[in-house]
């Protein structure tokens, strides 16, 4: 059985691991703890970010460049929300997830029908207009004055201000998003997709309706993106238009090349791996070398694409 | 299965390590952030060498307290994500006492919110942002803030420049878009006309399709609100296009690229350091800088410097307590209590903030001078 | 009156001026991108990048940052040659061993190339803005060579349009009227016939990246002249857009992407003249769009082939 199918049901599997991420906390760390915590709670913002990823060009086969505009919009709807209002994160949320459903749906309509080049140019294209208006937008977004004094999450009207309490909280969203695309991986509309990814016109033809299931995909894709970008703001209480330049888009990208494409543990896998690898480079690579992180990240795409296309842990079992 | 847990065995191990091991030794730590790399590198050497020099200066007069000073470095590369990082190393290294930096604002304020809630003391030599000084009893900067730099700008435009109509040419980001705002709200007070703003983007190489407008108005003097690296070219272009106006802006664009552009003489900026104004202080601060790193010192090297002698001046009174530090700062807050360092006397507001004195200077042969007419 | 409307045909014609130096840029690099594509099918995300590398080498042959300086002229030679062998190595090692592989798969690596490259130059030349050494250009560039009135063209300006009329001219001689562009042509059409009726894949292929990216790099030379500015992302945005033109003229077709780009370029230098100069990068990005969702074709593509 694929390991996807594990990750559920198979309780050598998950009960180990789970133990492990709910014990990170409490390992005694001295001083160096709330550092380790915060690069840990990235790394699952970026578990939440593959897995959300993972659902258009791993399950539909279509590439998405501009997987940055719905974090991007997720965490400036949170963000300008909860300073607005002093809204509690448990409403600012669904909010800033129906936002990003909206505009992953208004973005997918039109192009339901592109090849897969033209698809990712679009992507790319659309949430670069994005950014250029949260940018310019300064009525709405205050653009490059950042949106800074956001509150942090709430949790029954007590503040969760303590950094393994944000911990928690976005190891509880991971868990959703991840039993959300578990289940759906293994129903009807998880088949749909791959008939998608394996060939359009065949899907087309035994009676799948393209269309819907596109959009569908766009839908939760764009909605866990959002649903990260709620959560990074509230966590980061600052949000800035270069927090979302097109270099996250092909970070996030790069975790499920890693990782292996369509592959749910393989999203988990690579952003586990290098996220924390990132963070390690800067503590070992010398100060002039610091860019040289973002050479390698190029590199591995190129190898990872060359020498095992289907990336660490694959659909398809060896 | 075996294999991939042991995987995430080894990757723990190694992050918890990298992590512990920072933080044994026997000295203080000031930890300096900004961008070193990139393209802002060139403020960011200004703010390294000038962390450096003070450092070594107080070290071989014995240290503080018999303790030596490290200075740890953080490149940030003015990326907020970076910034946040940078600063949580920081706020969990017990040794590091105190933080000199962020350079620009944006990485300032993503950086705030930890080092408030790590109780870490921080002063920035660099970001002008009004916000800063508001969200943050921990924050302390030793420069002045946007809105006192554009008001100075526009009086010294009309007052000593005798300028009639000004365009102004900014750059969409926080620092600028500050100055812009203060200027306009300025020159409308005195009488100065402000005919035209444009705007454009830290990526833009080509602005002659607005400076071709401007030069339908013909302005007496374009304000470029901005950084060098784009005012550089802005200049050349203008000048390509046959406009012959004056050009000036803030202390963004005090920076020595500026001097290689021919096109630039005659520019002038407001800086908050000039090298041949003030004291024996400053003189020996110059020589030195010269000396040891071969180039001139650039404000941001000078207000570096400040920024690092006051943090040792803190830490000298009272410990390494980062609390301590924090109240020690804030009761720096008259004149008669202030700092005395080579960028004058800094001492704060219930903000956090400081007044500072501005000066002007320009380009003139390739050189940076004083401009010979002040504005007190 | 009479001041009011002269002073505003003057802007239009400056601005005009401008709109298309502008525009001839942005075909020179379009035509890299469409070419490749015409040829193998796959957007090359890295030609920006191979553009770049020809604005930082014409920057160094000139300034002596590698320890010796060569003639304006040298240089500029040399530069464009070492960009053509570039963007053939680019190809085989990062393309063709994926010939074969799912289409995005080569995409994916186009994609990390230009990571790759981009940050390569940090590495190299650092992130800052680098300018040419006055000393090291000739002279004349500098001055105007017409001036009517207040619109003012630069003798650069024009030495950018005559090189990138030059070019384009002779890119269109070899694609129609040599053996090479024969066998481009063919393989354009049809790949498998091509091969088929004796013609070497890989080594039409790599004309074709010789081609394009020798245009791309005498592209990055004018521009770093034009600006007096190299910078290691600078590759990108041009990118970008030149790849937008190339989609608005219809992408595989020559004459397509040197109308996309002249069109690009009025549209951008009009749009940040007239109406929002913040939003100037926006048009390429709203073009792009536009295009595909509405002609997807362009204004001179031929019908895209199923996926096969």
């Amino acid at each position: 059985m694929h390991l996807d199918d594990r990750l559920f049901s198979d309780k050598k599997l998950y009960l180990p691991l789970l133990a492990a991420v709910l014990l990170l906390p409490w390992v005694p760390m001295g001083l160096a703890g709330p550092y380790v915590l915060r690069v840990a709670t990235l790394t699952l913002v970026y578990m939440v970010l593959a897995l959300g990823l993972n659902v258009v060009p791993g399950f539909t086969g279509l590439l998405d460049l501009g997987y940055v505009g719905f974090f991007g919009l997720g965490a400036y709807t949170a963000g300008l929300l909860t300073v607005h209002y002093q809204w509690s994160i448990w409403l600012v949320l669904p909010l800033a997830v129906m936002n990003g459903v909206f505009w992953g749906v208004l973005r997918g309509a039109p192009t339901l029908r592109l090849g897969d080049d033209y698809f990712a140019i679009v992507t790319f294209g659309f949430s670069e207009l994005i950014i250029l208006v949260i940018r310019n937008e300064l009525w709405l977004t205050r653009g490059p004055m950042g949106v800074p004094g956001i509150a942090r999450p709430d949790f029954c009207g007590a503040v969760l201000d303590q950094p393994w309490q944000a911990y928690y909280l976005i190891l509880f969203f991971l868990l959703l998003v991840l039993w959300v695309v578990v289940r759906i991986r293994s129903s009807r509309l998880g088949r749909a997709w791959f008939a998608i990814r394996e060939d359009e016109i065949a899907a087309e033809c035994v009676g799948v309706n393209v269309a819907n299931y596109k959009i569908i995909a766009f839908a939760l894709s764009a909605a866990i993106g959002a649903l990260a970008g709620a959560f990074y703001a509230r966590w980061f209480r600052f949000v800035h238009p270069d927090m979302f330049k097109f270099w996250e888009s092909i970070l996030i990208l790069c975790l499920i090349v890693f990782g292996g494409m369509g592959s749910i543990s393989g999203a988990l896998l690579g952003a586990f791996i290098l996220i924390p690898l990132t963070e390690v480079l800067r503590i070992v690579l010398p100060d002039s070398l610091s860019n040289a992180r973002y050479l390698l990240f190029g590199l591995l795409i190129v190898c990872m694409m060359r020498w095992r296309p289907a990336g660490l842990l694959p659909v398809e079992k060896e | 299965m075996k294999r991939l847990l042991r995987l995430i065995g080894v990757i723990f191990f190694l992050t918890s390590f990298v992590a512990v091991s920072a933080s044994f030794a026997e000295t203080i730590k000031i930890a300096v952030a900004s961008p070193f790399t990139g393209p802002l590198a060139s403020f960011g050497e200004g703010v390294k060498n000038g962390a450096l020099l003070k450092a070594e200066e107080i070290n071989s007069n014995g240290g503080i307290n018999g303790k030596k000073i490290e200075i740890i470095l953080g490149d940030e590369l003015c990326d907020p994500k970076e910034a946040a990082a940078v600063a949580t190393r920081f706020a969990s290294d017990p040794e590091v006492a105190i933080v000199v930096g962020h350079l620009c604002s944006s990485a300032t304020l993503a950086a705030l919110p930890i080092y408030k809630e790590a109780g870490l003391p921080a002063i920035t030599p660099a970001s002008t942002n009004p916000e800063i000084g508001k969200s943050s009893p921990y924050y302390f900067r030793n420069v002045y803030k946007d809105d006192f730099q554009g008001d100075f700008l526009a009086n010294y435009a009309e007052k000593v420049r005798k300028f009639k109509k000004i365009a102004i040419f900014y750059e969409v980001n926080d620092y600028a878009m500050g100055l812009k705002e203060a200027f306009v709200r300025q020159a409308k007070n005195i009488g100065l006309r402000v005919i035209g703003a444009e705007s454009y983007m830290a990526e833009t190489t080509d602005f002659k399709a607005q400076l071709t407008k401007f030069k339908m108005m013909r302005p007496d003097a374009i304000f470029i609100p901005g950084y060098a690296p784009q005012a550089t070219l802005l200049i050349s272009q203008a000048r390509s296009l046959g406009m012959k106006c004056a050009f000036f802006g803030a202390d963004g664009l005090d920076d020595e690229i500026m001097l290689k552009n021919p096109d630039a003489d005659g520019l002038f900026v407001t800086t908050p350091f000039l090298v041949d104004r003030g004291g024996a202080m400053v003189k020996e601060f110059v020589a030195r800088y010269r000396n040891k790193f071969s180039i001139e010192p650039n404000w941001f090297a000078a207000n570096t410097y400040d920024a690092v002698g006051l943090a040792a001046a803190a830490i000298a009174a009272v410990g390494n307590d980062r609390e301590k530090i924090r109240a020690y700062l804030a009761g720096i807050s008259s004149p008669e209590k202030a700092f005395k360092g080579i960028t004058g006397a800094t001492y704060f507001d219930v903000n956090g903030d400081c007044l500072k004195a501005a000066f002007v200077k320009l380009i003139k042969n390739g050189q940076w001078v004083s401009a010979e007419e002040q504005l007190q | 009156m009479l001041t009011a409307i002269f002073e505003q045909s003057s802007l239009f014609l400056q601005q005009l001026v401008n709109g298309i130096t502008l525009g001839s840029i942005y075909a020179l690099i379009a035509v890299g991108y469409t070419m490749v594509y015409g040829v193998i099918q796959l957007i090359n995300f890295a030609h920006g990048e191979i553009y770049m590398l020809g604005a930082f080498l014409g920057f160094s042959l000139l300034s002596g940052f590698f320890g010796f300086g060569l003639p304006f002229g040298l240089a500029v030679a040399v530069s464009v040659v070492v960009c053509a062998l570039a963007g053939v190595l680019l190809d085989i090692v990062a393309y063709r061993p994926l010939r074969r592989a799912p289409r995005l798969a080569a995409l994916i690596t186009a994609i990390g190339m230009s990571i790759f490259l981009q940050n390569l130059a940090l590495l190299i030349w650092g992130g800052q803005i680098q300018s040419f050494p006055q000393h090291t250009i000739p002279p004349f560039l500098g001055e105007p060579a017409l001036l009517l009135g207040d619109v003012v063209v630069s003798w650069l300006q024009v030495v950018i349009l005559t090189t990138a009329i030059f070019l384009m001219l002779a890119l269109h001689l070899i694609v129609h009227y040599s053996r090479i562009g024969r066998a481009m042509r063919a393989i354009a059409q049809d790949k498998t016939a091509a091969s088929l009726m004796g013609v070497d894949v890989d080594r039409v292929v790599s004309y074709t990246f010789a081609l394009g990216s020798g245009l791309g790099g005498a592209a990055g030379i004018l521009v770093g002249l034009y600006y007096n500015a190299v910078y290691p992302t600078m590759g990108y945005f041009a990118g970008i857009k030149a790849f937008a033109a190339a989609v608005l003229g219809g992408i595989g077709s020559i004459p397509g992407a040197i109308l996309g780009g002249g069109i690009l370029g009025l549209a951008e230098v009009f749009g940040g003249g007239y109406i929002s100069s913040s939003y100037s990068n926006g048009i390429a990005y709203a073009v792009m769009i536009l295009v595909i969702l509405v002609k997807p074709t362009g204004l001179f593509g031929r019908q895209q082939r199923d996926k096969a």
